[in-house]
């Protein structure tokens, strides 16, 4: 990853996927430093677009939700419902004209180790495409004193 | 429940142009159930509404808050401690809400952020379907369960009409023809008999006879 | 004024009666609505008046009836509930009888959202079987449907359409009982290319006894093309068009698929002349206005009982 590359990551992921995910999630944050933040969830289905969009809000550039594989969700649909919720988070993102994109699902191979450090170690090398959250240089503190108000 | 959806973004965000502080005001009851004015749609908002502002580079401030009910005084009170700090407050309730907030706030400027839909129920998970009009004359018992008034396009009261077909609705595929439950229904309780006498024609004044109704309770006023 | 309109006494002589249909044009101008009637004189009872069919816009049914009794036709005022409340229906009904108007097809009206106008109210105010009972009520007793007394009852023959085809099947001849009893006196059946389900209809009619309280009257339409066909099979809202009847138009060669067309019309007007307790056809040749009167000359429909 280029320096000037300093993308700030934030990760939902299911619990069950990992048994050891307080040791990789270290492991990572080793790494990455304060550039990427690990929100565990009991189960991807739990995921919220409120989740996500805060997720941004509060100044991630791209949100990734690592799911059980297909079809083995504990709970049986968690892992298909988040699909759907993402899907609306991101229809929401486009009202507003921020870049879909930057909401991600990746589900954990079927096959392949149980650690959330190894699944999402090329992921976090894989060239991004939709650059730094515009909502970083946003920031605008205005006159929002009432006098600001002209009804 | 009373169901609404949330207005288009544009709508909204061009309601609020003018305001510097907006809070965005839920209602816990009706408009949660149906997924578009509760404590979570509130959040979604208004989390929407500041990223869009820093996107703009327009100042705004964007509070929030979830009441249990918009159209009782006793629960829009809660809102009388915040308002100072606001120049508008966009409501996520059903238009009975809006009107109550307004009513109660009647300087402030109180905004619409539902489309308020219909009165229905929750048929699955994310479906609600409207079954009541509210005509004031309910015969449900009449029509084994099923409004004509509110699921046949036509509110036909003797009958089908000539277009549905395999149980379906002919102006709209997607919903079933009320009349084939109608029938289905009294068929399996025995009572098709019903149906042979002609239904008289409606009393409308019950529903819109002298503009917004009223129901007067001496025992629950004080 | 006649006590009773032509095709009262048509039907009640117990002739085979032949109606027509007559669509009225989109715009204000008379001359087209006479030239497509010109064609249908001395070959029908009497013509029967769309309103604003589909729900798009077009020249008022009353005011067309009026042209056409100029012509010396009788004509059959459609009256839908879609686009009127109680006042104005009942309204209608009485300025109908005053200009000599008398047959009335009291129907439901297609739903705004097939029309020119969709974003209309659908008035719906009555159903077509309480507008039936309204104008019985308003002929036989001098009343409105408010209570009120009327300086002089309407001269009405009260008609009702009915679709032999329509789900659900079952009870589709305890419907036409319930309009019998609001007060049809002749009903009009969807168009009829299902003879096996139309007798089966019938026959549930005849138990119920219903062809001896109101005239039957068939709807027939030929159809001009294989394409046609197709459209009304696949695309038409209670259309029940059996794929042997599409197969015949199909396999017509292009410039032989009218007199195909016409041949099934023939054979169907045929089969319900042999029905028991049909009284008549109701020809709907649409937009082909030229194909009724050789219809009914190669019937053997004619001549048409005088006026």
């Amino acid at each position: 990853m280029e320096p000037d590359q300093q993308f700030q990551f934030s990760v939902f992921f299911c619990q069950q996927l990992d048994p050891q995910q307080d040791l990789h999630s270290r492991e990572l944050e080793r790494v990455w430093g304060s550039r990427i933040r690990f929100f565990p969830m009991q189960c991807s289905g739990r995921v919220e677009a409120l989740h996500l969009l805060k997720a941004l809000e509060e100044g991630a550039d791209r949100v990734l939700v690592l799911t059980c594989p297909e079809g083995r969700c504990r709970y049986k649909e968690g892992n298909l419902r988040v699909r759907k919720r993402l899907e609306y988070a991101r229809s929401l993102l486009e009202e507003i004209g921020l870049e879909p994109l930057r909401l991600e699902l990746r589900a954990a191979p079927a096959q392949g180790p149980r650690n959330i450090a190894r699944i999402l170690e090329p992921v976090l090398q894989e060239p991004w495409e939709h650059g730094p959250s515009p909502l970083r240089n946003g920031g605008v503190q205005g006159d929002l004193s009432p006098e600001g108000r002209n009804s | 429940m009373i169901t609404g959806t949330r207005k288009p973004m544009e709508e909204i965000l061009a309601m609020i142009a003018p305001y510097r502080r907006v809070l965005v005001a839920g209602c816990g009851t009706c408009v949660a159930e149906c997924a578009s004015g509760g404590e979570k749609e509130v959040g979604l908002l208004a989390s929407q509404l500041r990223m869009d502002s820093r996107l703009r580079k327009i100042p705004l401030e964007v509070g929030e808050i979830t009441l249990d009910r918009q159209c009782v005084y006793e629960f829009i009170d809660q809102l009388t401690a915040f308002l100072e700090k606001y120049d508008a407050v966009l409501s996520l309730a059903c238009g009975a809400g809006v009107q109550a907030v307004a009513e109660v706030f009647p300087s402030w400027v109180i905004l619409p952020g539902l489309d308020t839909s219909f009165l229905g129920q929750t048929k699955q998970a994310g479906l609600w379907l409207e079954n009541c009009r509210g005509c004031g004359e309910c015969r449900l018992h009449m029509f084994a369960g099923v409004c004509p008034i509110t699921r046949c396009a036509k509110k036909l009261f003797n009958g089908p009409c000539g277009g549905s077909q395999a149980g379906r609705c002919e102006v709209s595929p997607e919903a079933e023809c009320a009349w084939h439950l109608i029938l289905q229904r009294l068929e399996s309780q025995n009572r098709l008999e019903c149906l042979e006498e002609i239904y008289p024609a409606c009393d409308w004044s019950r529903q819109q006879g002298r503009g917004p109704r009223r129901i007067q309770r001496e025992d629950q006023r004080t | 004024m006649n006590p009773t309109s032509h095709l009262q006494q048509v039907l009640e002589g117990a002739h085979f009666a032949v109606t027509a249909e007559c669509g009225p044009p989109k715009g204000a101008d008379p001359q087209a609505l006479r030239e497509k009637a010109q064609k249908l004189k001395g070959y029908v009872d009497a013509v029967n008046v769309t309103d604003n069919q589909t729900a798009v816009v077009r020249l008022s049914s009353l005011a067309s009836c009026v042209i056409l009794k100029q012509m010396g036709f009788d004509p059959v005022l459609q009256m839908t509930t879609r686009d009127r409340n109680r006042i104005a229906l009942q309204s209608d009904l009485l300025g109908a009888s005053a200009l000599g108007i008398q047959n009335v097809l009291c129907l439901s009206g297609d739903h705004v959202c097939f029309g020119s106008e969709p974003q209309a109210l659908g008035v719906f105010d009555l159903d077509s079987v309480q507008l039936l009972y309204t104008a019985r009520l308003m002929r036989d007793e001098g009343k409105l449907l408010g209570g009120a007394d009327l300086s002089q009852p309407p001269k009405l023959f009260l008609g009702a359409v009915e679709n032999p085809f329509a789900d659900p099947l079952s009870f589709r001849a305890r419907r036409l009982a319930k309009k019998v009893a609001a007060g049809a006196q002749f009903i009009q059946t969807q168009c009829v290319y299902n003879l096996e389900r139309l007798r089966h209809w019938m026959n549930q009619v005849r138990e119920l006894g219903l062809h001896e309280k109101a005239h039957i009257v068939a709807g027939v339409t030929p159809l001009k093309s294989a394409r046609m066909a197709r459209y009304m099979k696949e695309r038409v809202a209670g259309m029940d068009l059996p794929e042997p009847i599409l197969e015949r138009m199909e396999k017509a060669p292009s410039n032989k698929q009218r007199e195909e067309g016409l041949k099934i019309a023939l054979e169907t007007i045929e089969a319900l002349r042999e029905t028991p307790g049909i009284h008549g056809v109701h020809i709907m040749a649409i937009e082909w206005e030229e194909a009724v009167p050789e219809l009914v000359e190669r019937c053997g429909l004619l001549p048409r009982p005088p006026v």
